[in-house]
């Protein structure tokens, strides 16, 4: 859809008669030059805020304290614990809330958009996942802290039910799982608001071509429906995984500097001096920027998996 | 005891009727088409069939065994689809293979059926593709030998050729019927087209709000249509409000002219109105040699189509038209011309409301 | 599946409760600013505050600047796309997804070790903190403008205006422009929302916001930063709710989430 053969053509032609001979004539129109300058804006602002930034982080990555070259913030990211620490913290936190997102998101946008409810319903719970989904951050903190934190409302029932102290009992919610939970509020709405869509394309034909053929609804499940949605699935999920593995603004005010997410450390660096190491906390970005292409390649590779099959 | 039998199936849903006393009989190896516009009940009928819906009222019968409550999955028809529905995470020999697959056939068996089928539908070697790899031509052939793999008893298309080019179409039309006839399977065609439906059907039922509006070999359907709506869906007309002048000699009256009719006119009184149809390529310009019926007319537009010439003449308050075939040494009628028109008796239908 | 099923309501319910007990919770917290009874006490103090007012109101302004400077780059930017340069489609969209990639701290991080230091100091105006925030907007806005764009057949509409004789203003304006309206609006909404409650940007860049305030005073007191999670709710409810609501029935307008 991106491409056009014909427009694709026209400026080929231009370009080669440009070479040819310099006509007067030509008429502005199909202007090669004049075309490009049109995105010369967009361009600019992305190279001076995007990628001279981002490829900043990865030269200085490799620069010393002195500006030299050195492997040594490289070396030290794979071998410090507390950047370990941090890694497997965030790499855990978003395992975690991507495979639990993902799953309780699809088996919700299966009962909404397949469990026979009422179209209101559906409409309803898709415009709440997209709210949910963006409500994030420091609101989103304290409405967890509220449910579940030292005074939280679950907190207090259960004090009041069981009559225990749950404080007393060593249990806290400022942990890898007590943060994973509060992710999971914006996690599993995004599931819902990119699968309901693929299972809206899921097309009655392929249910009752299955059945004409002596399927049963669980051997249209196994073969079928199951493997159609599997790239979405799992596309969906490496989203999640990201979109988990960058977020900062939610654990920052949940648990201060509890758990030390590689963002956190990041954002400590920003503000202080932790690390004393500006090369380092380069290196630390650069380990962020390399796991989130990677999964976006992964989520673009599913992507392209699911539209050649649903159109 | 006919092969198929469809008897007084009725389909209501919430507050439509889409199927109403349908009643047919089908036999074995027979290609029955159903034609009809959009909304006919055309497909609700297949469907029903089929098992993907229930009936109101009435039973399907195939081979003596009464199917009208069976699930889908039990029932042993094939099935064709309008957009073919071909399993996109499956290779063209997984899709075919599917029925046999979900019934626990040895994988061996599976494996020479899928040769066989994919040498009937003239695709051998094709088995590890992709559905989004092909045409749709060919991919609307794999979904006919899905459909054929478990040597269904009946065999149903949903307008399957719609979606594709006109070209497609024709040649694929003709490859289902040979196919049909080589398998001797029984079918049901579902199609809104008439020329596919008169090209390739053993008979045809014309459908029309649910109700079925006449049954019959494609010559009798278009030759001879029993009613208005037939005569008006398959084919060109030229329809004629008239008045019968003499049920005895089945002399009728058009346009204060005279005209006689090979069908019988016993069955109304003298007086009464009836509607004729006159199909277009009946009629001609009388250039001397005169037929029974005649009538003057003047030239409104001459239409070049190709291998037919199609004149618009006006006679009195009514348009007419009249095919002729093209003949480059013949001289067009010019627009404004007076002419006459001329026609046999047997030109003449006589169309029950 | 047409009958309603067990399983799905259950789910259902289970979903349900757990979106909606952190709201509730949150909300009942801060009606108990006064020991033994419910009031509105946190609200009213929240709202007297002069601070409150100040920082929604840098808020609202960042939002402003961000969806001008986001409107100005992406609408023509895509136009221009659409009608003569097809090709380079991809690669815009791939930009716009950037954001996906840099998560926003690291793109803090890289602004800051860039532009704060000489030759190049852009630390004592806002700029980064917009140029992040429309960067952040990217991915909507484009994807908004990309998809009305696409469902409106740019080329041949240019065309027939140009055949017609119009020029670059008032295609933009008569032609392009009204038929966009609904994308247009719908990126704006989304952009609001994002930059409403945006945390990182501003309290990594030292700016005053809604966001930093709000975990500023989370920090010291109770009861007024509860109130005011729940005035963010709504605010991201209103704004979304909006987006939804002028969406609907347009076809892609799913949404992508962002980094938080």
């Amino acid at each position: 859809m991106g491409n056009n053969p014909v427009l694709e053509e026209k400026i080929l032609t231009k370009r080669e008669s440009k070479k040819g001979s310099a006509q007067p004539a030509r008429s502005p129109r199909f202007d090669f030059n004049w075309a490009w300058l049109g995105v010369a804006p967009f361009f600019l602002f992305a190279l001076a805020f995007l990628f001279l930034p981002s490829f900043s982080i990865v030269v200085r990555s490799f620069q010393g304290v002195d500006g030299s070259f050195t492997f040594k913030n490289i070396i030290a990211i794979l071998t410090e614990s507390d950047i370990i620490n941090a890694y497997q913290a965030s790499l855990s936190i978003s395992v975690i809330t991507a495979i639990g997102g993902g799953f309780f998101g699809f088996l919700l946008a299966y009962a909404v958009i397949l469990g026979g409810m009422p179209r209101g319903m559906r409409t309803f719970m898709v415009t709440f996942s997209g709210v949910a989904s963006n409500f994030a951050g420091v609101p989103l903190a304290f409405a967890f802290i509220a449910t579940m934190g030292n005074a939280g409302l679950i907190t207090r029932w259960i004090e009041a039910i069981f009559e225990i102290n749950v404080r007393q009992m060593g249990f806290s919610i400022y942990t890898i799982w007590g943060l994973s939970i509060v992710y999971m509020y914006f996690q599993f709405p995004l599931m819902v608001l990119i699968m309901a869509p693929a299972l809206d394309g899921l097309r009655r034909e392929w249910r009752e071509a299955c059945e004409n053929l002596g399927g049963s609804a669980w051997q249209y499940w196994r073969y079928v429906a199951f493997p159609i949605l599997l790239p979405s699935i799992l596309g969906t999920m490496i989203l999640l995984f990201g979109n988990a593995f960058g977020a900062y603004a939610t654990a920052y005010a949940f648990s201060g500097s509890f758990i030390n997410l590689v963002t956190i450390l990041i954002g400590a660096q920003i503000q202080g001096d932790v690390l004393y190491n500006p090369g380092l906390g380069n290196a630390l970005a650069l380990g962020m920027i390399i796991i989130m292409s990677v999964c976006m390649f992964g989520y673009a590779y599913m992507q392209r998996k699911t539209s050649r099959w649903v159109r | 005891m006919a092969f198929l039998e469809i008897n007084n199936i009725s389909k209501s849903f919430a507050s439509t009727v889409a199927v109403q006393d349908f009643d047919l009989q089908v036999e074995r190896g027979e290609l029955v088409s159903f034609l009809g516009p959009s909304g006919c009940g055309k497909t609700t009928t297949l469907r029903l069939v089929a098992g993907f819906e229930t009936t109101t009222q009435g039973k399907i019968i195939v081979k003596g065994e009464d199917i009208t409550n069976k699930p889908p999955n039990q029932r042993n028809v094939g099935m064709v689809f309008q957009a073919y529905a071909l399993f996109p995470n499956m290779t063209v020999g997984g899709n075919i293979g599917f029925g046999m697959k979900v019934n626990k056939r040895p994988q061996e068996e599976i494996q020479a059926r899928v040769d066989e089928l994919l040498e009937l539908i003239a695709m051998p070697g094709l088995a590890n593709r992709y559905p989004h790899q092909l045409s749709g031509g060919q991919q609307q052939r794999v979904a006919l030998a899905r459909a054929l793999a478990l040597n269904p008893e009946v065999l149903l298309l949903d307008e399957p050729l719609s979606a594709l080019d006109a070209k497609i179409r024709v040649v694929l039309r003709g490859e289902i019927r040979a196919i049909q006839q080589k398998l001797g399977i029984t079918a049901i065609y579902v199609t809104h087209d008439q020329e596919e439906a008169l090209s390739l059907s053993d008979r045809v039922v014309v459908m029309h709000q649910g109700r079925i509006e006449q049954v019959g070999p494609p010559f009798e359907i278009y030759n001879f249509p029993k009613t208005e709506f037939v005569a008006n869906f398959v084919g060109t007309l030229n329809a004629y409000n008239a008045k019968v002048l003499d049920n005895q000699r089945n002399v009728l009256s058009i346009e204060g002219q005279d005209i006689q009719t090979a069908q019988t006119l016993g069955a109304y009184k003298n007086g009464d109105r009836v509607m004729i149809a006159i199909r277009p390529e009946r009629l001609s310009f009388a250039d001397g040699q005169k037929k029974v019926n005649n009538l003057a007319c003047t030239v409104e537009e001459v239409t070049f189509l190709g291998s037919i010439v199609r004149v618009q003449v006006r006679t009195g308050e009514k348009t007419l038209y009249v095919d002729t075939f093209n003949n480059p040494y013949l001289e067009l009628p010019r627009v404004g011309e007076t002419k006459q028109l001329t026609f046999s008796r047997e030109a003449v239908l006589i169309l029950h409301p | 599946m047409k009958k309603p099923n067990i399983w799905a309501w259950f789910i259902l319910v289970i979903g349900l409760i757990y979106f909606f007990l952190p709201l509730f919770s949150v909300f009942e917290f801060s009606l108990r600013m006064i020991k033994g009874t419910y009031s509105f006490e946190a609200y009213r103090v929240a709202f007297t505050d002069p601070a409150f007012f100040s920082h929604f109101g840098y808020s609202l302004l960042w939002a402003l600047l961000t969806i001008s400077v986001s409107l100005l780059l992406v609408v023509p930017t895509a136009y221009w796309v659409h009608w003569r340069l097809p090709r380079v489609r991809p690669v815009i969209e791939f930009i716009t997804l950037m954001p996906f990639v840099v998560p926003a701290v690291v793109l803090t991080f890289g602004l800051i070790r860039l532009y704060a230091q000489p030759p190049i100091l852009l630390i004592g105006s806002p700029v980064l903190l917009i140029a992040g925030y429309v960067v952040l907007s990217f991915p909507y806005m484009f994807r908004a403008v990309d998809t009305g764009l696409r469902a409106m057949d740019v080329r041949t509409l240019t065309e027939a205006a140009l055949s017609m004789g119009a020029g670059w203003g008032t295609i933009l304006a008569k032609v392009i422009f009204p038929n966009l309206r609904v994308a247009i609006l719908s990126g704006i909404f989304l952009t609001f929302a994002i930059v409403m409650g945006e945390f990182t940007f501003a309290s990594l860049l030292s700016w005053p916001a809604f966001g930093p305030y709000m975990e500023e005073i989370g920090a010291m007191r109770a009861y007024t930063p509860q109130a005011m999670a729940v005035i963010s709710f709504l605010l991201t409810w209103a704004s979304i709710g909006l987006f939804q609501w002028i969406g609907r029935g347009a076809p892609g307008q799913e949404q992508v989430a962002g980094a938080h």
